[in-house]
C-alpha cells in the first residue's frame, strides 16, 4: 500500500514539474504572435540581482553587459565616477566606508576594481605580461595620470624603478617566494622533464614497480575525489549526455539531434510541411516510437537491438519517463533536477513544446502536445545513443551505476579522461591523453599507459605553471595587488607598510566584487547617469509644459499609443501648432476585441496578451457597396489562391511545379529587379496593383449589438458592443487618461503598427498593447463609439459631457514608413471638414519631421537629409526586402512618464520615453493610477526587459544575427537547419539599445502611491524586486522622490542644473547618431 | 570588337575579390567604415560584368553570336595544348547574362542585409570570388578553364557554408560539402585527363566535333568522369545529402549558391557536352535514371521538411533531378530553359524566404490519403532516405577506423623498427632499465664475464620464463595469440577485405 502511495507521489511530482518548467524555459510564443515579455519572467519573484545570479548558475547565461563594455561607457562619459561612487556607497554589503589604512577605504579599492580589470591571470599570461609587455618595468596602459605622477614622484621619476619596486613590495607583503617567477618555471613543463621526474621519483622511493609509487596512490585519491564530485553533479547540473561528454569529449546529442529536431518540428509545424505525422489520436511519444521502429538505424552494426529496446519502453509517456530514469539508475530525489537539466539542454525547443502544451488547440492544431511526451522521447533517445557510445568505448551499458563501477576500477583512466576534457593540459600531455581516450575498448588493451599518463598529469599539476589553488600565488593575488596599487598610485613604500590583515581586507574587497556584484554596480551606475539627466530635465520643465489644465480649448486632442516611438511625432506636432494637445495611452483604447477584417477568415485578438476578448468586431462592406463587395471577394479569393499556390504548392509538387516555375519565373525576375533597384517605387506600385486587382471596397464596422443579445464570453463572443458597453468603454478610457472634460473639436486616436518585408520578427515591431498586431481597428472602433449620440447620452449620465461640436476620428500611424491612414472620414459632418483638412496636413507634416529625426540613427541613411529625402528613405526601408532593420523598434527605451503632458511637454526626450496620460487632480483615491500601474507596468517592463536581456547577452538571451535565420514551422527561427530554436530579439534590433531598467516617473503624491503599492502584491513584486524603477513628481510642488524598496519614497538628492535650450529638435539631433541628453525646446505659448 | 574584351566578364569579380581581400589585409576597408568601400567594389564589378554581357548580347543579335573565341595559348607541348578561350555561343551568352544579373541581385541584396556583420568584407570577397567562378563555368571555352571555375566555386561555397566560424555545425557541414564535392572533382580530373591524353585538348568545340569511332572505352571514361562531376555538383544521388547540409550560411548566399546558381552547374556542364553525351546512350540512360531517382528523393523528402530553407532546397534538388531526366531523354534545349527559369525562380524564393509566413494565409496542402498512410515511407522521407547514415557506415567509419589503425601500426610496428621513441611506452622502458637487478659483482676478466653471463641468464629467466603474466615468455605468447586474434578480426572487417583485394590487383597489374 505504502509502495503505491510512493509511486503515485512520484507521478504527481513529475506532472507538477511541468508547471515548474514555465519558470525556467523561455516563454516565447510562436513567432507570428511574438509579444515582448520579460525574458526572465519566471524569476520575477526574486530580487533583480538575485534572479540574474540564479539564472547564471542554472543556465550559464550572464545577465549584465561585460565589464569591458561598461568601461567603454565610462570612457565615453556615459557613466561618471560619481555615479559609481554613489552605487558603491549605497550598497550595505560592500561596507564601502570601512578604512583599510588611514588613507585608503574599501570604497577606493572597489572603485579601482571597477575601473580596471584586476582579474587574476594564469602563469602563462603572467609570463607573457612580464616578457612581452614589460609589465614589471612599465606602467599598465590604463593607469590614470594622477596615479602615475604620484608613483613617479616617489621614485624620483624613474618609471622602471617605481614599478619593479612595487612588484617586489607586493611579493613581499604576500610572502611569495620570488624564485617561482623564473620564466622557465612559468612556462609549461617539458615532456622530457616530466618523464625524468617520474623516473627519479621511482628511483628515490626505491619501489619494485611503478604501481607502488606514492605518486600513484595520490592519483587514485585525487581520482576518487573527482569522481565523487562528478557523480554528485549528475541530475541538477548534468545529464547522461553531459557526463559522457565530460568523459569522452563526444557529444551524443550531435548524433541524435538532427533526427530529434525533425520529429519535433514535424509535430509542431504550423504549415510548412505537407506531410506530418501529427494526428489527434496518440501523442508525440507514441507517434515517434512508431516511426522510429521503422528507422533504418536499427541496421547499424553499433545499434543492433534498437528495435527491441524501443519495444521494451512502456507505451505511456509518464511510465516511460519513470522506467527510463530507473534504468538510468538515478536516485529518485534527483529525477526532477535531471529532467529540468534535460529540458534546458535545448531551451528553445523545450520552451516551444511547453508553450504549445500550455496552449492546446493553438491555431486550430489538432495534434496533442504534451510535455511528458517530449521528455520521454528525449530520455529514450539519449539512452540509446549513450549506449552506443559506452558499448563502443568501454563495453558497458549506459547506466550510472555501471559507469561508476567501471571507473571505480579504473581510476587512472578516469583521472586522465576528466582532466583531458575538462581542465587545461599542456600539449605534450593532452596529445598522449587524447590518443588514449580516442581508442575504442579492445580485449587486448594494455592498461599501463593510462597509469603512466595519469601520473604524468598529476605530476605536472604540481608544477607552478598549472595554477593549482593555494594560499597566495603571484598570478592571482600578487598580480591583483600589483595592478591595484598601480591604479591607486600607491608606491612600494606604502605597500610595504600594509600588514597581513590589511592585505586580507584588500583581497577580500576584490573577492566581494565578483562578476555578479560588479555587473550590478555598473548597471546601477549606468542607470543613475541617465536617471539624473532625465529627472533634471523634468525638474527644469516644472510649470513650463503646456496642458496642465485646459482653461483654453485646444484645437485638437491627439491620442497616441504610449509607445516610446510616438514621442517624436507628438513633440513635432506640438511644435508645429502649440494649440494641439497630445495624449498617450495603451493603444488598444479600452476596446478588447477579436478583430475580423473584411478579408480575414479568422479573428485576431487585439488587446493586451493577458486579456481574452469576449467581443468580436467585424469589418463589413459599406451598405452602398454590396455589389462591388461581391466582385471584390471573388477577385481577392483568386489573388490569394495564386499567392498561396506560388508560396506553398511550388515547394510541394514535382511535375506541376515545373510548369508553375516556368510560367512565373519571368514575373519573379521583374519583381526581383524592381525590389532591388527601386524598393519604394516598386513597393508602392505593387500596392496599387494589389488594390486594383482586389477592387477596394468602402467598409464600416459592425459595431453595435442589440442590448438583448447574449452576453459575450471568451468562448462565444458577442458580435459588437451594446450601447451600454460602449459608453462604459469610452467613459472609463477618457477618465483614465484625464480627458473627461475640456474636449476640443477633434479627438483623434492613433492606432499603430509597422510594415516591413522579409521580417520573421515583424510582430515585435507592432503594437505591444495589441499582442503584436496593428491597433488601427481599436482606434477606429473607439472613435465610432464615441461619436454615437446614444453613447454620448449615456456618457452624460456618467458626468462626461461631449458636446455636438466634438468629433472623434480613428487613425493609424505606421511607425515603420511614417504613413498615416484616416478611418471613416466620410462619416464626419460637413461642419468639421475645413478644420479637419488643416489638422490632417499638420499631422502629415509632423510625420515628415518624425521621419527626418529617425534618419539620424540609421547608419545607412543620408546624413542631414532634406525632408523629402528623409521621407523617401524611411518609407523605402519598410518596402525593402533586403533591409534587416526596417525600423529600430523600441531600441533605446529607458523611461516612462505617467502624468499630464505638462510634465514632459516642451522637452526633447529622444524617443526614449513611454508617455502615458493621467491626471492626478481627478484621482484623489489613487484608483486610476492603481489600474494604470497594474496594466501598463508589466507591458513597459516586458518591452524594456526583453530589450535589456537581448542586449546584454544576445547569444544566450537573444536570437543572434538575422542573416542566418531560417524560419521553422512558422513558429520560430533556427540558425541554419539544425540548431536550437532561437528566442528573444535579433542583434539587428538591439545593437543601438542602451541596456537599463525602465525608469517610471509618476505624477502623483507620494502618499497615494505608497498606499497603492501597499495594497497591490503584483506591484510589490515588479517594483519591490527591482524589475522596474519608480520615482514620483508631486503634482503641486514638483518635488521629485525616488522609490527605494527598503525605505519607500525618499527625496531625489540630485542637484538641479540649468538645461540647455534649443529652438528646434533638429538643432539638437542633426548629425548625431548616439542617444542624446534631454534638452528644452523653445516653447511658444499656446493661444498666441 | 567587344569580343576581344569578353574575358573581362569573369575577371572583373575576381579582381574585386582580390581587391577586397588585399584591402582587408592592409586595413583599408575594415570595420563598419569600410563597408561602403567594400560593397562599391563588389557591386561595381558585377555590374560591369553584367553590362558587358548585355553589350555582347546586343552585338551578337546584330552580328550573330561569335561562338568560340581563342585568346591565347597558355600551354603547348607536343600534342598537348591548353588555351585560354571563351565560348560565346547562344548558350554561353544567354546564361552568362542571366547569371550575371542574378549575381548582381544577390550581391546588391547583401549590401543592406549584411550591414554590421563582423564578416562583411569576408562575405563580399567570397561572393565576388563565387561570381567570377560561376561566370567562368558558363563562359569557359575549354574543360580546363571550366575546371578552374568549378574549383573556385567549390572553395567559395566551402567558405560560405562555414561563414559562422564559431558554430560547430556550420564548420562541420562545410567540411562535409567540401569533401563530397571532391569526389566529383576527381571525376572532372579524370575527364580532363582522358581528353588530354586522347585528343590533346579539352576545348569544348573540339571535343564535341570528334568522330564517334574513337576508342569507346576511353570515351566512356571521359564522359563518366564529367558526369560524375556534374552529379556531385548538382547534388544528385548518391551525393544529394551535401546540399541539404549547406544551409548554414547567410540567406543571400544560400539563395544564389544552392537555390539558384551553383546547383545548376552540373546540368550546365551536361548541356555543354550534349554532342558528346548523345553518342553514348548508356550514359543517357544513366542520367535519366539518376535524375529520376533524385527527383523522387527530393520530392519525397521535401514533403516532410519543416524549415523553409530545407523545404526549398529539397524542392530544388527534385527540379534539378528533372533537368537531368530531360537531358537523358535528349531534350537538352528544354533542360536549358528549365534551368534558366528555375534559377530565377529559386533566387526569388530563397531571397524572400524569411517572410514566407507573412505571404501565405494557410498551411501547405496535406498529402493525399494514400500517401499519408505510408508510415514507413514517412520515416524514410523524414530521415532523408538515410543518405547521411549510409555515408557514415560506408565511408566515414571505415576511413576513420583505418586511420586509427594506421596510427597504431606506426606506433607499434614502424616506430619500433625504426627505433623512434614510442610516445606511450617510453616511460615504461625508462623504468624497466632501473629495475634490472644485479647479481653479484666479479673481478678481473673472468669475473666480469661470469657476472655478465649470470646477469644475462638471470634476466632471461626472470623476464622470459618466470614472469608468468605480463612481460614473460608466457606473456609474449599470450600477446602473440591476441595479436593473431586481432589480425583475424581485422581481416573479417570489410574494409580490410577491400584493401586486400586492391592490393592483390595492384600486384597482378
Amino acid at each position: 500500500m505504502k509502495h503505491t502511495d510512493k509511486q503515485q507521489d512520484i507521478r504527481s511530482r513529475l506532472k507538477h514539474l511541468i508547471e515548474h518548467f514555465e519558470h525556467v524555459l523561455p516563454g516565447q510564443a510562436p513567432i507570428q504572435d511574438f509579444v515582448h515579455h520579460n525574458t526572465l519572467h519566471g524569476y520575477e519573484h526574486l530580487v533583480f540581482p538575485d534572479a540574474l545570479k540564479a539564472v547564471h548558475e542554472l543556465t550559464g547565461a550572464y545577465g549584465y553587459e561585460p565589464a569591458e563594455k561598461y568601461r567603454e561607457y565610462y570612457q565615453k562619459g556615459r557613466i561618471l565616477k560619481r555615479d559609481l561612487g554613489a552605487v558603491i556607497d549605497a550598497d550595505s554589503e560592500l561596507e564601502a566606508q570601512q578604512q583599510i589604512t588611514q588613507s585608503l577605504t574599501r570604497g577606493d579599492v572597489y572603485l579601482q576594481a571597477m575601473l580596471h580589470p584586476l582579474n587574476s591571470v594564469t602563469a602563462c599570461q603572467l609570463n607573457w605580461q612580464i616578457e612581452e609587455q614589460h609589465a614589471l618595468t612599465t606602467f599598465q596602459p590604463d593607469i590614470p595620470q594622477q596615479s602615475r605622477d604620484s608613483l613617479l614622484s616617489a621614485s624620483g621619476g624613474n618609471e622602471a624603478g617605481a614599478i619593479t619596486g612595487l612588484w617586489e613590495a607586493c611579493m613581499q607583503v604576500l610572502e611569495i617566494d620570488q624564485q617561482f617567477l623564473h620564466p622557465e618555471e612559468l612556462a609549461d613543463m617539458s615532456a622530457e622533464y616530466a618523464e625524468e621526474m617520474l623516473t627519479t621519483l621511482a628511483e628515490s622511493e626505491q619501489v619494485e614497480s611503478i604501481d607502488n609509487l606514492l605518486l600513484h596512490r595520490l592519483v587514485h585519491k585525487e581520482s576518487d575525489h573527482l569522481q565523487a564530485q562528478l557523480w554528485s553533479q549528475v541530475g541538477d547540473e548534468i545529464t547522461l549526455r553531459g557526463l559522457l561528454r565530460m568523459l569522452t569529449g563526444h557529444d551524443v546529442m550531435d548524433d541524435y539531434r538532427p533526427a530529434l529536431l525533425r520529429y519535433l518540428a514535424s509535430w509542431l509545424d504550423q504549415g510548412v510541411a505537407a506531410w506530418r505525422n501529427g494526428s489527434a489520436t496518440g501523442g508525440f511519444f507514441h507517434a515517434w516510437r512508431e516511426s522510429a521502429m521503422e528507422d533504418m538505424v536499427q541496421y547499424d552494426t553499433q545499434m543492433p537491438d534498437w528495435q527491441d529496446q524501443l519495444q521494451l519502453v512502456p507505451d505511456d509517456p509518464l511510465e516511460a519517463v519513470i522506467v527510463e530514469l530507473k534504468q538510468l539508475g538515478l536516485e529518485e530525489d534527483a529525477w526532477e533536477g535531471y529532467l529540468q537539466r534535460l529540458a534546458l539542454e535545448l531551451p528553445g525547443w523545450s520552451g516551444m513544446f511547453l508553450w504549445r502544451h500550455l496552449h492546446p488547440g493553438y491555431e486550430g492544431q489538432v495534434a496533442p502536445v504534451d510535455m511528458m511526451d517530449y521528455l520521454a522521447v528525449r530520455l529514450v533517445l539519449e539512452r540509446l545513443y549513450a549506449q552506443r557510445l559506452t558499448r563502443r568505448k568501454w563495453r558497458i551499458e549506459a547506466t550510472l551505476p555501471t559507469i561508476r563501477w567501471y571507473f571505480r576500477r579504473r581510476r587512472s583512466e578516469f583521472f586522465v579522461r576528466y582532466t583531458l576534457f575538462n581542465k587545461r593540459l599542456p600539449e605534450f600531455l593532452s596529445n598522449r591523453a587524447q590518443r588514449l581516450a580516442g581508442q575504442d575498448s579492445r580485449l587486448d588493451e594494455d592498461y599501463s599507459p593510462w597509469k603512466i599518463v595519469a601520473d604524468m598529469i598529476w605530476n605536472w599539476q604540481q608544477s607552478p605553471s598549472s595554477d593549482r589553488p593555494g594560499r597566495y600565488t603571484p598570478y592571482r593575488h600578487g598580480w591583483q595587488l600589483f595592478r591595484l596599487s598601480q591604479s591607486l598610485g600607491m608606491d612600494a613604500e606604502r605597500v610595504q607598510l600594509l600588514d597581513s590583515e590589511q592585505v586580507e581586507i584588500i583581497l577580500d574587497c576584490l573577492q566581494r566584487l565578483d562578476e555578479e556584484k560588479s555587473g550590478f554596480v555598473w548597471l546601477q551606475a549606468y542607470e543613475i547617469n541617465y536617471r539624473d539627466q532625465f529627472l533634471n530635465a523634468i525638474s527644469n520643465n516644472h510649470r513650463r509644459g503646456r496642458w496642465e489644465d485646459r482653461k483654453q480649448r485646444p484645437q485638437a486632442q491627439l491620442i497616441f499609443c504610449m509607445d516610446d516611438r510616438e514621442e517624436g511625432i507628438r513633440r513635432h506636432l506640438e511644435a508645429l501648432n502649440p494649440e494641439l494637445e497630445t495624449l498617450g495611452a495603451a493603444a488598444f483604447y479600452n476596446t478588447v476585441i477579436n478583430w475580423k477584417g473584411l478579408d480575414d477568415d479568422k479573428v485576431t485578438p487585439l488587446c493586451p496578451v493577458v486579456r481574452t476578448p469576449s467581443h468580436e468586431l467585424d469589418e463589413i462592406p459599406h451598405s452602398s457597396a454590396a455589389e462591388r463587395y461581391q466582385q471584390h471577394q471573388e477577385r481577392h479569393r483568386k489573388r490569394i489562391l495564386v499567392k498561396n499556390f506560388l508560396a506553398q504548392e511550388v515547394r510541394r509538387n514535382l511535375l506541376s511545379s515545373t510548369l508553375a516555375i516556368v510560367v512565373s519565373a519571368p514575373a519573379a525576375l521583374a519583381t526581383l529587379v524592381g525590389k532591388i533597384t527601386a524598393p519604394l517605387q516598386f513597393g508602392r506600385f505593387s500596392a496599387l496593383l494589389r488594390r486594383n486587382i482586389d477592387l477596394e471596397v468602402p467598409t464600416t464596422l459592425a459595431l453595435t449589438a442589440e442590448e438583448s443579445a447574449p452576453e459575450g464570453t471568451e468562448d462565444a463572443n458577442r458580435h459588437g458592443f451594446s450601447d451600454r458597453e460602449q459608453a462604459q468603454n469610452v467613459g472609463q478610457f477618457l477618465r483614465t487618461i484625464g480627458l473627461a472634460q475640456g474636449f476640443s473639436p477633434f479627438v483623434v486616436l492613433f492606432g499603430h503598427g509597422s510594415s516591413s518585408e522579409n521580417n520573421p520578427h515583424a510582430s515585435a515591431y507592432n503594437c505591444g498593447a495589441c499582442s503584436g498586431n496593428h491597433s488601427g481597428p481599436n482606434a477606429r472602433a473607439f472613435a465610432q463609439m464615441a461619436n454615437r449620440p446614444q453613447v454620448r447620452t449615456l456618457l452624460q449620465e456618467q458626468g462626461i459631457d461631449i458636446a455636438d461640436d466634438v468629433w472623434f476620428v480613428g487613425s493609424y500611424h505606421n511607425t515603420g514608413s511614417e504613413e498615416i491612414e484616416w478611418f471613416d472620414v466620410d462619416m464626419m459632418p460637413l461642419q468639421f471638414h475645413q478644420q479637419f483638412e488643416q489638422l490632417q496636413s499638420e499631422v502629415a507634416q509632423a510625420a515628415v519631421l518624425s521621419a527626418h529625426e529617425r534618419c539620424r540613427k540609421f547608419a545607412s541613411a543620408p546624413k542631414k537629409p532634406t525632408l523629402a529625402r528623409a521621407v523617401s528613405h524611411i518609407a523605402g526601408r519598410s518596402f525593402d526586402f533586403s533591409q534587416a532593420r526596417p525600423e529600430l523598434g523600441h531600441a533605446t527605451n529607458a523611461s516612462a512618464v505617467i502624468g499630464r503632458r505638462s510634465v514632459s511637454q516642451g522637452l526633447f526626450l529622444d524617443r526614449r520615453t513611454f508617455l502615458i496620460s493621467y491626471d492626478p487632480t481627478t484621482d484623489a483615491e489613487g484608483a486610476i493610477i492603481e489600474q494604470l500601474l497594474l496594466s501598463n507596468g508589466p507591458v513597459g517592463a516586458g518591452i524594456n526587459l526583453e530589450y535589456y536581456f537581448s542586449t546584454v547577452n544576445n547569444e544566450q538571451f537573444g536570437c543572434g544575427t538575422k542573416v542566418m535565420h531560417n524560419v521553422t514551422g512558422f513558429f520560430g527561427v533556427m540558425e541554419g537547419a539544425n540548431s536550437d530554436l532561437r528566442t528573444g530579439l535579433p542583434r539587428q534590433m538591439i545593437e543601438i539599445h542602451e541596456a537599463m531598467r525602465l525608469h517610471v516617473m509618476v505624477e502623483a503624491s507620494v502618499e497615494i502611491l505608497t498606499k497603492v503599492y501597499q495594497r497591490q502584491p503584483p506591484l510589490q513584486q515588479l517594483i519591490g524586486n527591482g524589475w522596474l524603477l519608480v520615482s514620483a513628481i508631486d503634482p503641486d510642488t514638483g518635488e521629485i522622490s525616488l522609490f527605494d524598496p527598503q525605505q519607500g519614497f525618499i527625496p531625489w538628492g540630485g542637484e538641479v542644473k540649468p538645461l540647455q535650450r534649443v529652438e528646434h529638435s533638429s538643432d539638437w539631433y542633426d548629425g548625431h547618431m548616439q542617444p542624446l541628453e534631454p534638452v528644452m525646446l523653445k516653447q511658444e505659448a499656446a493661444h498666441a | 570588337m567587344l569580343n576581344q574584351i569578353a574575358w573581362l566578364v569573369p575577371l572583373l569579380p575576381l579582381l574585386a575579390a582580390a581587391w577586397i581581400g588585399a584591402g582587408f589585409v592592409l586595413g583599408i576597408n575594415r570595420g563598419e567604415a569600410g563597408e561602403r568601400h567594400t560593397f562599391m567594389v563588389a557591386v561595381g564589378a558585377i555590374l560591369g560584368s553584367f553590362v558587358l554581357m548585355l553589350a555582347l548580347v546586343v552585338e551578337a543579335v546584330i552580328d550573330g553570336a561569335p561562338g568560340y573565341l581563342l585568346y591565347t595559348e597558355w600551354f603547348h607541348s607536343g600534342k598537348l595544348s591548353i588555351a585560354v578561350s571563351l565560348m560565346l555561343d547562344g548558350l554561353g551568352l544567354a546564361f552568362g547574362t542571366l547569371f550575371a544579373l542574378l549575381l548582381l541581385i544577390a550581391i546588391r541584396f547583401s549590401v543592406n542585409y549584411m550591414h554590421r556583420e563582423a564578416g562583411f568584407q569576408r562575405f563580399f570577397m567570397i561572393l565576388s570570388l563565387f561570381a567570377s567562378a560561376m561566370l567562368l563555368i558558363v563562359l569557359a571555352g575549354s574543360g580546363v578553364l571550366t575546371f578552374v571555375g568549378w574549383e573556385l566555386a567549390g572553395v567559395s561555397s566551402y567558405l560560405l557554408i562555414g561563414y559562422a566560424l564559431d558554430r560547430n555545425t556550420a564548420t562541420k557541414n562545410a567540411n562535409y560539402a567540401f569533401i563530397t564535392n571532391r569526389i566529383g572533382d576527381a571525376g572532372f580530373i579524370l575527364g580532363l585527363f582522358v581528353s588530354l591524353s586522347l585528343f590533346g585538348t579539352t576545348e569544348w568545340t573540339l571535343l564535341s566535333s570528334l568522330e564517334s569511332d574513337q576508342q569507346t572505352l576511353m570515351r566512356g571514361m571521359l564522359i563518366a568522369g564529367f558526369l560524375l562531376a556534374a552529379l556531385a555538383k548538382s547534388a544528385q544521388l548518391p551525393f544529394a545529402a551535401w546540399i541539404s547540409k549547406a544551409l548554414e550560411g547567410p540567406t543571400p548566399s544560400s539563395a544564389i549558391f544552392y537555390g539558384s546558381l551553383m546547383v545548376h552547374a552540373g546540368v550546365y556542364l551536361v548541356i555543354r557536352l550534349q554532342p558528346l553525351i548523345e553518342q553514348t546512350p548508356v550514359m543517357m540512360w544513366m542520367l535519366m535514371f539518376i535524375g529520376g531517382l533524385t527527383a523522387l528523393y527530393g520530392w519525397l523528402s521535401g514533403l516532410v521538411q519543416t524549415d523553409v530553407k530545407s523545404s526549398l532546397m529539397f524542392s530544388t534538388t527534385s527540379q534539378v533531378g528533372l533537368m537531368f531526366v530531360s537531358c537523358g531523354l535528349g531534350w537538352f534545349e528544354f533542360a536549358a530553359w528549365h534551368l534558366a527559369l528555375h534559377a530565377i525562380w529559386r533566387a526569388y524564393q530563397f531571397l524572400v524566404s524569411p517572410g514566407l509566413m507573412h505571404m501565405v494565409t494557410r498551411g501547405a496542402r496535406p498529402v493525399p490519403a494514400w500517401l499519408a498512410g505510408q508510415h514507413q515511407l514517412y520515416t524514410a522521407a523524414l530521415q532523408r532516405l538515410w543518405l547521411d547514415q549510409l555515408a557514415e557506415w560506408l565511408l566515414i567509419r571505415p576511413v576513420d577506423a583505418l586511420s586509427k589503425e594506421l596510427v597504431d601500426f606506426d606506433d607499434k610496428v614502424v616506430n619500433r623498427i625504426a627505433g623512434l621513441p614510442n610516445e606511450q611506452s617510453s616511460l615504461t622502458r625508462g623504468g624497466e632499465r632501473q629495475w634490472v637487478a644485479n647479481i653479484g659483482r666479479g673481478r678481473g676478466f673472468a669475473g666480469r664475464t661470469m657476472e655478465k653471463t649470470a646477469n644475462a641468464m638471470h634476466w632471461f629467466e626472470e623476464h622470459l620464463i618466470l614472469k608468468g603474466s605480463g612481460d614473460g615468455l608466457l606473456g609474449v605468447i599470450h600477446h602473440l595469440g591476441l595479436y593473431m586474434q586481432r589480425v583475424e578480426q581485422l581481416l573479417a572487417q570489410p574494409r580490410y577485405l577491400v584493401l586486400l583485394i586492391l592490393a592483390t590487383f595492384a600486384v597482378i597489374i
